[in-house]
C-alpha cells in the first residue's frame, strides 16, 4: 500500500499572541531595560498542534468563536510565524482568510485583481494570463470596471474567491467565506473546490458551521481551548464538536 | 523560516503595486488630481509671500520660499505617509503573506514619485522666479538617496510604536507645524540671531532643507559637511528604525 503523500505538517507547534495593555510607561521601561523587562505580553492562543493533511484531502478545522482558527489559517499562510515547532507545507498556499480583504474600494475590480494577484507574489505575466479566467470565473460581468465601493458583498467575496483559486493553489486555506454569495455560486465554487481537489489541491476548510463542513470534508479537527481536540472523520467530530456545547446546559 | 514562497521579485513587484495603488488613491476623486502637489506649496508660497515679503528684505524670496516649502512637503508628508502605513494596510497585514516592511517601502516609493512630478511644473515656475541654472543641480539625486533614507527611517520608527499607540501619528500631525516654523524653510537662518543659531542646526531637518536652498537659491553644491551631517542622521534614523521594527514587528498582526 501506497502511503498518501502529506502537504502540512505540524509537529508540536505552538502560537502565541503578543499583546501591549499598559500604556507608554512600558514602552519606556522597555527600551530603558532592554531585555529585563517584557514591553509584549506572550499569551499562548494554540498549543502543542500535531497534524498531517494528505494530498487530495479536504479537512475541516471547527470549533466555537474565538477557538483560534483563524489565527492558525494565518500561521499556515506565513502571516504568524510559529512562537515554536515546526510547519511544512509542501506546494504552493493560497489563503482566503476573509472577505474582500485586500480589495481597496477606489479601485475598480479589474485593478483589484492585478493589485492582489501582485500581492500574492504573482508576476506581471501570470496576472495578465490570470486576469480573463478571474473575471470569467468571477461572473461580475460589465460591473468589473465599476469602482469596488460600489458592489455587494456578495459580488465583493466572489471577486476575492475567484483571485484566490485562479491562483491554482495546492493548498487552500479558506476561512468562513463561501457563505456569502448566493446559491449558485456558492454551488459554483463548491464544484470548483472538488475539482482542483481531484487535481491533487489540499482543502483547509475553517467554518463553525456544521453542515457546510459535512458537505465539503472527508475529515475534521476540532480545536477548543487552545488544543487539537479530535482528529478524524467528520461525523465523529461532529458529535464531539456538539458535546461541547451539550455539557454546558 | 520560509512559509510560503515569496521571492525576491515578487516582493518587489508587490511594493511596486502598493505604491502605484497609493498614487493612484490619492488623486482618484479629484479633478485637478497631480497638479495638488504643485498647487500647495505655490498658494502657501503666495501667502508666505505677503506675510513675510514685506519684512524681509531677501533678494528672490519667492524662488526661496517656494523651494524650500516644495520639499518640506516632501519630507513632512512623506514621514506621516511612511508612519501610517502600516495601520493603513492593517486588512492586508492580517490575510496576506507580505513582508511587513513593504508598505513603508512602497509609501516611501509613492512620495518621491509624486516629488519627481511636482517638480515638473516646479522646474518652470523657477525660471519665473530668476533661477539661475547651474551644474550643482545634480547633487539632487544624492540628496534625495540620502533623504529617502532618513524619511524611511524615522518614519519606520515611529510608524512601529504607532502599531501599539495611535497618539504617535496624532503627535507628530501636531508637532509637524511647530517644526515648520521652527525650521528656517520660508525665512533665512540669517533671521535668527546669532547665539541661537546652535538651536537651529541641532534640528536635523534645517540641514535637509538648507541643502535645498543651497541647490535651487544659490545655485551651489551643498557643502561636504552638510552631506556628512544629512547622511549621519540618515543612518542613525533608519538604523534606529529597524532596530525597534525588528524588537515590535511580532506584536503587529495582535495589536494593530
Amino acid at each position: 500500500m501506497i502511503s498518501p503523500q502529506v502537504m502540512i505538517r505540524l509537529t508540536d507547534v505552538n502560537i502565541c499572541f503578543y499583546i501591549q495593555e499598559n500604556g507608554f510607561i512600558s514602552l519606556k521601561d522597555y527600551f530603558l531595560n532592554i531585555g529585563k523587562y517584557a514591553f509584549l505580553k506572550k499569551r499562548f492562543v494554540l498549543n502543542d498542534l500535531n497534524l498531517e493533511v494528505f494530498k487530495g484531502e479536504c479537512i475541516g478545522l471547527i470549533g466555537k468563536n474565538g477557538c483560534g482558527k483563524s489565527t492558525l489559517l494565518r500561521t499556515l499562510s506565513g502571516i504568524i510565524e510559529p512562537e515554536s515547532g515546526k510547519i511544512e507545507l509542501f506546494g504552493r498556499v493560497a489563503p482566503l482568510l476573509g472577505l474582500g480583504v485586500g480589495l481597496e474600494r477606489e479601485l475598480t475590480g479589474r485593478e483589484n485583481i492585478k493589485l492582489l494577484c501582485s500581492l500574492m507574489g504573482m508576476g506581471k505575466k501570470e496576472t495578465n494570463n490570470l486576469l480573463q479566467p478571474i473575471i470569467e470565473f468571477s461572473e461580475i460581468g460589465e460591473a468589473i470596471d465599476w469602482q469596488v465601493k460600489r458592489y455587494s458583498t456578495g459580488m465583493m467575496s466572489r471577486l476575492s474567491f475567484s483571485i484566490a483559486i485562479m491562483k491554482n493553489p495546492e493548498i487552500l486555506l479558506i476561512d468562513e467565506v463561501l457563505s456569502v454569495g448566493d446559491i449558485g455560486f456558492q454551488r459554483k465554487c463548491l464544484k470548483k473546490v472538488r475539482e482542483i481537489m481531484l487535481a491533487g489541491a489540499t482543502v483547509i476548510f475553517v467554518s463553525h458551521d456544521f453542515e457546510e463542513i459535512k458537505k465539503m470534508c472527508n475529515r475534521a479537527v476540532l480545536v477548543d481551548e487552545g488544543k487539537i481536540v479530535c482528529i478524524g472523520t467528520v461525523d465523529e467530530v461532529g458529535l464531539k464538536y456538539q458535546a461541547l456545547f451539550d455539557e454546558k446546559n | 523560516m520560509a512559509l510560503t514562497g515569496i521571492n525576491k521579485a515578487g516582493f518587489y513587484n508587490a511594493v511596486f503595486s502598493l505604491a502605484i495603488k497609493t498614487i493612484k488613491l490619492r488623486y482618484k476623486n479629484s479633478v485637478l488630481g497631480v497638479f495638488w502637489s504643485m498647487l500647495n506649496p505655490l498658494f502657501f508660497m503666495v501667502i508666505i509671500y505677503i506675510v513675510f515679503g514685506q519684512v524681509n528684505s531677501m533678494e528672490r524670496f519667492a524662488l526661496y520660499a517656494l523651494s524650500g516649502l516644495i520639499f518640506w512637503n516632501f519630507i513632512s508628508g512623506a514621514i506621516l505617509q511612511v508612519l501610517t502605513s502600516f495601520i493603513d494596510n492593517a486588512d492586508i497585514l492580517k490575510s496576506i503573506n507580505l513582508h511587513p516592511l513593504s508598505f513603508p517601502l512602497s509609501a516611501m516609493l509613492a512620495a518621491i514619485f509624486n516629488l519627481l512630478l511636482s517638480l515638473i511644473p516646479f522646474t518652470i515656475v523657477l525660471f519665473f522666479l530668476d533661477y539661475q541654472l547651474h551644474i550643482s543641480i545634480i547633487a539632487l539625486f544624492p540628496y534625495l538617496f540620502i533623504t529617502a533614507i532618513f524619511v524611511a527611517g524615522l518614519g519606520m520608527l515611529l510608524g512601529t510604536i504607532n502599531v501599539y499607540f495611535r497618539d504617535i501619528q496624532l503627535l507628530w500631525s501636531t508637532i509637524t507645524p511647530a517644526f515648520f516654523y521652527f525650521t528656517p524653510i520660508a525665512y533665512s537662518i540669517d533671521l535668527v540671531p546669532e547665539r541661537f543659531h546652535w538651536l537651529v542646526r541641532l534640528n536635523p531637518f534645517y540641514h535637509f532643507i538648507d541643502a535645498v536652498h543651497k541647490i535651487f537659491y544659490d545655485s551651489r553644491f551643498p557643502t561636504f559637511t552638510s552631506f556628512c551631517i544629512m547622511s549621519f542622521y540618515a543612518l542613525f534614523t533608519f538604523s534606529l528604525g529597524y532596530f525597534v521594527f525588528k524588537q515590535l514587528r511580532k506584536g503587529f498582526i495582535s495589536n494593530i
